[in-house]
């Protein structure tokens, strides 16, 4: 439980740590349209090559990235098994008995990968190398100019620093009262299948208790120090934009115009 | 059996940047049918050595062995469930473990899981119910109404009803109330003399250890500092300094009179010799 790497902030020293959280905010938002634009292959590469950099100067392990990409292996599975049986255009590659698999369903499902490891990655370098807090500074910012249309920036920042704040917690919480259940004699590797419903049942009730506590008892204090979400605040850290975060501006928008001119012109 | 460690060492999150050694290399021998305390500061490693007693966490490096289980550091270790029978461990927050709609049915939970049928679980729940001190009125009442003292309890019962024969209690006085606290200590000093269930406490208070166990293990920082019995513990109170221990009344009021120069051995450890030895020096 503790090892999910998914969303979860690395301290290291580095480049890309360094940055402004809009600045890694908007690249990443650039970089998801740059994976939509179908440029085949060779965009492909060349957005995964840029990922790649990204990830080296951010000086993150090659292992934390896969336990980052691991829960969604399923997931590819599923898409390959549902691809294949699904698209019967191309030509056939394979024959199984009366079973064919043909080229496109193993081209779509190469694509629809390639699509979902960029986009992992590219959200795990930006959760991997910002801390909540500023990512949260961060939205607040973005979406400030939105005001006045009636979006409510500051509130929605705080929910979502709030369950950023709350996920560690409540992964330990549930690694908790999986081990108190477990001295209870629940077998969540080894039982039969109904055994393992009543064995998830009894680690949800007490995850949910302890969450609506927990909620209750933040609120409470949040009260007991006088916030007021419609309050005028001033902030401890001010963002500022420095010569690094402009190069990765022109980085990523250099690299969706490059994008938009090879779908245009080559293909 | 007797519960080994053999150079049990245990990492948290290893191979990560957040890799913390919470155990360094312990060995350790507790003998059958003792009641020891397990002291030491916060995060000092004491409740990651009780989780390991019923294989909860399993040793980055050594060995140890439980209840005739051995646990290998980097074994697929099977059939663990059969060890959590032998060994009941409470946790320090019992919210953890309770959610039925009744008390009768959580306490009786634990029982079904090592497969007593319903019937029987609800009779082995009711009397452990009654052990802890709740009377029958708490019966169909749901435990997640109680005050933070009856969760505690309810838990403790929880435990209990799976007559585990080595009994793990990591603070299991806290959030009682001083008589409630002095209730909880009795009774499982009461499981020890009569059950002969070996029991370990995590404990921070120095008067139940002084009072209900019989051995003291100082953990500090990974490391067991000392491994000795509570005669030893108290006498010399330059360890429990070393320790950043507060003893208890007895011992400072033996330390002051001493102090004050009345000669008043070490070995005293109980109020009533100590109120006589002072009688006889004052009659002097």
């Amino acid at each position: 439980m503790k090892n999910i790497a998914l969303g979860r902030y690395i301290p290291l020293d580095s480049v890309i740590h360094k940055m402004d959280p809009r600045a890694k905010i908007i690249s990443m938002l650039l970089l998801l349209v740059c994976i939509f634009i179908d440029t085949g292959f060779i965009g492909y590469a060349i957005v995964g090559a840029v990922i790649v950099l990204a990830v080296l100067l951010a000086k993150l392990k090659i292992d934390f990235i896969w336990r980052a990409m691991k829960p969604m292996l399923f997931m590819l599975v599923f898409l390959l098994v549902i691809n294949i049986l699904v698209i019967k255009t191309g030509y056939v590659m394979l024959t199984i008995g009366n079973f064919r698999i043909y080229s496109d369903a193993v081209v779509q499902t190469c694509y629809i990968t390639i699509r979902l490891i960029l986009m992992i990655n590219i959200t795990t370098l930006l959760t991997a190398t910002t801390k909540p807090m500023d990512m949260t500074i961060a939205i607040e910012d973005l979406l400030t100019p939105f005001k006045s249309i009636g979006v409510p920036a500051h509130d929605i920042a705080m929910m979502i620093s709030i369950a950023l704040r709350f996920i560690p917690t409540l992964l330990e919480e549930a690694d908790r009262i999986m081990k108190a259940q477990a001295s209870r004699g629940v077998d969540l590797e080894e039982g039969s299948f109904k055994e393992k419903i009543n064995a998830i049942l009894s680690l949800i009730v007490p995850l949910f208790v302890s969450s609506f506590q927990k909620a209750e008892d933040l609120a409470n204090a949040m009260e007991a120090r006088g916030y007021n979400p419609g309050a005028k605040r001033v902030r401890y850290k001010q963002l500022k934009f420095a010569f690094r975060d402009y190069t990765l501006f022109v980085v990523s928008v250099g690299l969706l115009a490059g994008l938009i001119v090879l779908k245009v012109t080559v293909l | 059996m007797p519960i080994t460690f053999k150079e049990v060492s245990y990492e948290y999150s290893a191979n990560t940047p957040f890799a913390y050694l919470a155990l360094d290399e312990i060995n350790l021998k507790l003998a059958d049918g003792k009641m020891t305390a397990i002291v030491g500061a916060t995060g000092s490693g004491k409740s990651t050595l009780v989780q390991h007693l019923n294989a909860l966490l399993i040793p980055t490096r050594g060995e140890l062995e439980v209840a005739d289980r051995k646990i290998v550091a980097n074994q697929k270790n099977k059939g663990l469930k059969e060890l959590r029978h032998q060994v009941g461990l409470v946790f320090q927050f019992p919210e953890y473990q309770l959610f039925e709609e009744t008390i009768v049915k959580d306490v009786a939970f634990g029982p079904q899981n090592f497969g007593i049928s319903e019937n029987e679980a609800t009779e082995i729940a009711k009397k452990a119910i009654r052990t802890v001190g709740l009377d029958d009125s708490y019966f169909e009442k749901s435990p997640l109404e109680l005050s933070g003292g009856q969760k505690r309890r309810v838990a403790i019962a929880g435990i209990l009803a799976m007559n585990p024969s080595v009994l793990v209690l990591d603070e299991p006085t806290a959030g009682l109330d001083p008589q409630g606290a002095k209730e909880m200590m009795a009774l499982f000093r009461k499981l020890n003399t009569e059950d002969r269930k070996t029991v370990l406490i995590v404990t921070h208070d120095m008067e139940h250890v002084l009072n209900y166990c019989d051995d003291v293990v100082v953990v500090e920082k990974g490391h067991i500092l000392m491994h000795v019995d509570k005669q030893t513990f108290f006498e010399d109170t330059s360890c429990l300094e070393r320790a950043k221990i507060n003893p208890p009344a007895v011992i400072r009021l033996r330390k002051l009179l001493q102090q004050q120069g009345f000669d008043i051995p070490n070995t005293i450890l109980d109020l009533p010799t100590l109120a006589k030895l002072v009688r006889k020096e004052v009659a002097k």
